[in-house]
C-alpha cells in the first residue's frame, strides 16, 4: 500500500488513544526508576511499545512528543533530545516489523540495535549543543577519556554507548515481556498486529 | 482538570498577550542566532536581553531560579572538564599539581554555556507565558493536524492521574513487603512488581478512549470549533516575518564581517 495509506492505517484511532498513555508511561516509569536509584533510565518503555504495536512512524511520533512534553513540564533541555527518542521509536518499530520481537533473545538484539541508533543520534546533539557534557555522573567517564588523549567526539561516543546500550537492552526486554503478557484481543486491534502476534 | 503539570505561571504582561505562534517563531530565531551568528559574546548578549525581557514581565525570579537549577551542573562540568582536559588546549593559565587549566577550554566552555543559557532561557519564557491549551489551539489554527494537538493535550491531562496511580501501586506493594531500598539486586527486583501493574492498568484505558473518540467522530475531516478564542492580529503576523528576516540578515551580516 502507498505511504500515505500506510500512515493513515498506522495512526488509527486506537493508536491515537495509545500514544498519550505511552508518553505518560515513559515519564512516570522513568521517575520510578530514578526513585529506585538504578543505573538505568527506562524512560522509553512507552515509545518502544508503540513502535512494536503501531509501527515505526507511530513510535517516532511518540518519542518526539515525549521529549517535547518533558521540555514543557520539567526542563527545556530534554526537548533538545527529541530526535533521540524519535529514533528509538522508529528503530523499535522497524525491528518488530522484521520479526525481532518474537522471542527474548531477538528482543535483546533489538535492544542493542535501538541503543546503537539512539547513540548515533545523541552524540552530535551532545557535542554541538552541550559541548559533550550531561551534568551527570557520566561526565566523569568523558573527562577520563579526554584526559587520556581522545578527542571530544570519540570520548562522547564511548560515554553515550556505555550508558545507552544496557538501558535500551533492558527496555526492549521489558517491552517484550509486557507484550507477551497482553491479551491477544487487545493486540489484534492495533495496526501492526501481525508483527506482535508472532511473539505470542 | 484542576492540577497543573506544565511550567505555566499566570500573569498579564506583554509576553502573555502575544499569540503562541509568535513566541514559537521568537524561540526559533533565538536558536538560529545563538548557533549560527558568530562571536563568542553573542549568546551572552542574547541571554542578557532575555533576562531583561523576563524582568519586564515579572518573571525574573522563576526565570533565573529555573535556569540555575537546570544549567548550574552543566556549566560547572563544562568549565572544569573542558578547562582541564580540552584536546585543543595549548595556552596554560595555571597549574595545580598534575592538572593544567587551559585557556581554549575555558573559552569553549564560555561559548557553550552562553548558548545553552540563551536557548533554555527563551524556551522557559515560552513555557512560562503560554498555557498548553493556548499553544495547542494556536498550532491547530496554523494547520497542525488535530491528531497531534489531541495527543499533546491528552498527555498533559492524564499525567496527574498516572502519577497518582503510580503512587498508589508503590504504596500497595510496599504494604505487601516490597523492598525499594537496599542492595542493587533488591532494587532491580522491585521494578517488575511496580511497573507491570502500572503498564497493564494504563493500557486497559486505551480501548475505552478509542471508543470514546470514535463515538465523537474525531476522525471526521471537519474543522473543529473551539470554546476559547485566540486572536492572531495581522500586526503580529507581520512581526513574525520581519523577525525571521532580521535574524537571517544578522546571521548573514555577521558572517560577512
Amino acid at each position: 500500500m502507498s505511504f500515505n495509506e500506510r500512515l493513515k492505517k498506522d495512526f488509527s484511532t486506537i493508536t491515537l488513544a495509545l500514544i498519550p498513555v505511552a508518553i505518560v508511561l515513559n515519564i512516570v516509569v522513568g521517575q520510578i526508576t530514578s526513585a529506585l536509584k538504578l543505573p538505568i533510565f527506562l524512560d522509553s518503555i512507552g515509545t518502544v511499545l508503540v513502535g512494536v504495536l503501531a509501527g515505526p512512524w507511530a513510535g517516532l511520533v511518540t518519542g518526539l512528543l515525549t521529549n517535547i512534553i518533558w521540555g514543557m513540564i520539567t526542563s527545556p533541555v530534554a526537548a533538545a533530545f527529541a530526535p533521540v527518542a524519535g529514533a528509538i521509536g522508529l528503530v523499535a518499530g522497524l525491528c518488530a516489523q522484521s520479526g525481532l520481537f518474537s522471542n527474548w533473545w531477538k528482543a535483546l538484539i533489538s535492544g542493542v540495535l535501538i541503543g546503537v541508533a539512539a547513540s548515533i543520534v545523541a552524540v552530535p546533539i551532545r557535542v554541538y549543543m552541550f559541548g559533550g557534557i550531561t551534568g551527570s555522573g557520566a561526565d566523569f567517564i568523558t573527562a577520563y577519556l579526554l584526559a587520556t588523549g581522545r578527542d571530544l567526539f570519540g570520548s562522547v561516543i564511548i560515554t553515550v554507548l556505555t550508558s545507552n546500550l544496557p538501558d535500551k537492552v533492558v527496555t526492549a526486554l521489558v517491552a517484550w515481556g509486557i507484550i507477551k503478557a497482553l491479551p491477544q484481543r487487545f493486540v489484534v486491534s492495533f495496526p501492526r498486529a501481525e508483527a506482535t502476534l508472532a511473539a505470542k | 482538570m484542576a492540577t497543573q503539570v506544565s511550567l505555566y505561571l499566570a500573569g498579564d504582561r506583554f509576553l502573555y498577550r502575544l499569540n503562541p505562534v509568535t513566541k514559537l517563531v521568537v524561540v526559533g530565531c533565538v536558536i538560529m542566532l545563538t548557533f549560527l551568528a558568530p562571536g563568542s559574546w553573542t549568546p551572552w548578549l542574547m541571554f542578557t536581553l532575555l533576562g531583561l525581557l523576563a524582568l519586564s514581565n515579572n518573571l525574573a525570579r522563576p526565570f533565573f531560579r529555573s535556569l540555575w537549577r537546570i544549567i548550574a551542573p552543566l556549566a560547572l562540568f563544562l568549565f572544569v572538564i573542558h578547562g582541564l582536559f580540552s584536546p585543543d588546549g595549548q595556552t596554560i593559565l595555571l597549574t595545580v599539581g598534575p592538572l593544567a587549566l587551559k585557556q581554549e577550554g575555558l573559552a569553549f566552555a564560555w561559548l557553550m554555556t552562553g548558548r545553552i543559557l540563551s536557548v533554555t532561557g527563551v524556551s522557559l519564557l515560552l513555557v512560562f507565558t503560554t498555557p498548553p491549551a493556548a499553544l495547542m489551539l494556536a498550532l491547530a489554527q496554523h494547520g497542525v493536524p488535530t491528531a497531534l494537538t489531541y495527543i499533546m493535550g491528552t498527555t498533559l491531562q492524564i499525567i496527574p492521574q498516572m502519577r497518582a496511580r503510580a503512587a498508589a501501586i508503590i504504596a500497595a506493594q510496599q504494604a505487601r513487603g516490597l523492598e525499594t531500598t537496599g542492595s542493587l539486586p533488591q532494587r532491580v527486583r522491585a521494578l517488575r512488581p511496580l511497573i507491570t501493574p502500572l503498564v497493564l492498568s494504563s493500557l486497559v484505558d486505551v480501548e475505552e478512549r478509542a471508543i470514546a473518540l470514535e463515538a465523537r467522530a474525531f476522525r471526521a475531516n471537519r474543522p473543529k470549533t473551539s470554546l476559547t478564542d485566540l486572536p492572531d492580529p495581522p500586526g503580529e503576523r507581520l512581526l513574525r516575518w520581519l523577525g525571521f528576516g532580521l535574524t537571517l540578515l544578522i546571521i548573514g551580516a555577521g558572517w560577512q564581517l
